[in-house]
């Protein structure tokens, strides 16, 4: 369990984490999410103490990284691809890493081959691919057998194979109950991997909650209904609250009222509907809605998970 | 590099199913004890290329100037023979020069070893190693003092037994022009071990630097320019000062510590020895704890 409480971090004069709270729990992947420079990675050099905060604590299972006993053995990290010297070969940079905490050269070819690492093992990583510099990262961060993962952009430069690799390592991993932490800009992908996602934005959180929640509730719901008589059914779903937009002949994308309802409606006033579809709003709306503007997403949040946005839409 | 290395890795992996530690329990396995961190250290120091590099051409100078500076002075010998003033000029310094030879590549090998020194602390930063270091030992002093020690015992031992062999080389050559050298004579063994001393101490100040300014180029710069642009320039400059002052510079501590007999105007040897030892104390401590300190 990772816990930042009141988490701050000011690089002369700017304020890259602005006292970001969180918790990120064991047993499922938690995915911090947020544009390029929110502070993603700042907040995880923090967790692991490479950057100290201003203000806040960051804790590992209680403890500060700085102050555990094993901490290779407590949490694996893949900060930056590029955390290794260019002239030292991928063998000899975990023989290293591994030396530090006593972990076996066993060890060491174990996550050489769960990484697919075994034929350029011997080279100098300095000739490596973004993703085979990945790949070694993540090698490294899983020497010690951790119980916390965290991962910073883990899928960035690697091949659609690297990225089902990683994302079904991570899954692996929290069903294991590991607590598992990875960031990433790309929605898309966090869709597919995080159980539970933290949204940053400039600094600040700007969401914390299952995927699924913010996927279907901070939207509105939107309904695609098809009909041979549009106008009558436009003009009996027409209300406060309801926007009803004729998209093409005979398809209507109707916002604010439940599918039930539509049906209701049709069926009582015998206009034939034969399409009707609830769109879930992709992670990636959901997303640019959260991060569009900071302060009226943070009403959005007050005023609870299913209150529709207070703005005006479609 | 199949998708299906992982679906089959995990079982292999030293970790099957039901052996995570699940929920919050700290590591009890071994951590980055002072040892364990020093064998990574010298792991670290032996896998890299350019390392060893630099180790065998420090080597290579000191032998080499060692059998340049032997035959350098077999001529001088020979030249005495007939010239009257080189005759006077020998006989003034040509033992100092036979037990000189050596140790007489020992400017360069400062050079090279001070610059590995810079290297190995500023690399860690440059190729971004700091951050794979330091999360693998974050209290950072432990990793700093391992890399202090891998890098003055190595700059110690290779110069010891460089020069050991720079005098083996040295013996033949002398003793071709008829002139002795008793590589065990008591000052044989201590120019031997000053030296040695002197330049993991310079080895112990370019580490230092590289930790404080993180940059290669700027540390071995600064490097230089203590030990070979400063003197030069405290010479150059006019006024008692910096006549003074010279003495106290680094690479001038050498000579006295070295001297048969102590002249007047320098520093006595156990003097010279304490402003070196300041010299590698003060930046390295400094280094310590802003290492402790800054952000990586």
């Amino acid at each position: 369990m990772i816990e930042a409480r009141g988490l701050t971090k000011v690089y002369g004069g700017k304020t890259a984490v602005d006292g970001v709270s969180f918790t990120v729990e064991a047993g499922r992947v938690t995915g911090f999410l947020g544009p390029n420079g929110a502070g993603k990675s700042t907040t995880m050099r923090m967790i692991m103490g490479l950057d100290r905060p201003t203000s806040g604590t960051v804790t590992v299972n209680g403890v500060p990284f700085d102050r555990h006993q094993a901490p290779l053995r407590d949490v694996g990290v893949l900060l930056d691809a590029k955390a290794v010297h260019t002239s030292r070969s991928a063998y000899n940079h975990l023989l290293a890493m591994a030396a530090t905490h006593g972990i076996p050269k066993k060890r060491v070819r174990e996550v050489i081959e769960m990484t697919g690492l075994a034929d350029v093992a011997r080279k100098k990583v300095g000739g490596f691919s973004l993703g085979m510099g990945q790949r070694l990262g993540i090698a490294a961060a899983l020497l010690g057998d951790p119980q916390t993962v965290i991962l910073d952009e883990p899928v960035n430069g690697l091949d659609p194979e690297g990225v089902v690799w990683v994302r079904n390592l991570v899954k692996y991993l929290a069903a294991e109950g590991r607590t598992v932490f990875l960031s990433s800009h790309l929605m898309s992908e966090m869709a597919l991997t995080a159980d539970h996602l933290i949204v940053i934005g400039r600094g600040r959180i700007i969401a914390d909650a299952p995927i699924q929640e913010i996927i279907t509730g901070r939207g509105r719901i939107r309904t695609r209904v098809r009909t041979d008589q549009p106008d009558q059914l436009l003009r009996l779903l027409a209300g406060d609250g309801v926007s009803v937009e004729m998209q093409e002949n005979e398809l209507l994308e109707v916002t604010g009222l439940d599918p039930r309802h539509i049906a209701r409606t049709a069926l009582d006033h015998r206009v034939m509907i034969y399409e009707l579809t609830p769109l879930q709003a992709s992670l990636e709306e959901a997303y640019m809605e959260l991060t569009k503007d900071e302060v009226e997403y943070h009403s959005l949040i007050t005023a609870g998970a299913t209150a529709p946005a207070q703005s005006g839409g479609n | 590099m199949s998708p299906t290395t992982f679906e089959s890795g995990p079982a292999a992996a030293g970790a099957p199913a039901g052996t995570a530690r699940s929920g919050d329990s700290l590591s009890t396995g071994p951590g980055p004890s002072f040892l364990r961190v020093l064998n990574s250290e010298a792991i670290k120091f032996s896998t890299l290329l350019s390392t060893l590099i630099l180790l065998a051409s420090t080597a290579v100078v000191l032998v080499g100037f060692g059998a340049l500076s032997a035959w350098g002075t077999g001529q001088f010998a020979r030249a005495a023979e007939t010239d009257q003033g080189a005759a006077a000029a020998f006989a003034a310094q040509g033992s100092e020069l036979a037990l000189g030879a050596p140790t007489s590549g020992i400017p360069f090998a400062q050079l090279i070893l001070g610059s590995l020194g810079v290297l190995l602390m500023s690399s860690e930063f440059t190729t971004g190693m700091a951050r794979s270091t330091f999360a693998a030992v974050p209290k950072r002093t432990p990793a700093f003092l391992a890399k202090l020690l891998v890098v003055v015992v190595t700059a110690f031992a290779l110069t010891a037994v460089s020069a050991y062999l720079a005098g083996l080389v040295s013996l033949p050559i002398l003793d071709h022009y008829g002139l002795p050298l008793d590589l065990g004579s008591a000052q044989s063994v201590k120019l031997l071990l000053v030296n040695s001393a002197y330049v993991a101490a310079v080895a112990a100040i370019g580490l230092a630097l590289g930790a404080l300014l993180r940059n290669s180029a700027g540390g071995i710069m600064s490097l230089v320019g203590l030990f070979f642009v400063l003197p030069i320039v405290f010479q150059l400059i006019p006024g008692d000062f910096f006549e003074e002052a010279r003495k106290y510079l680094p690479g001038n501590t050498v000579q006295a510590m070295t001297a048969t007999e102590h002249f007047p105007d320098t520093l006595e040897a156990w003097q010279a020895a304490l402003v070196l030892g300041a010299w590698v104390v003060v930046p390295v401590v400094l280094a310590g704890i802003l290492l402790k300190k800054r952000d990586v």
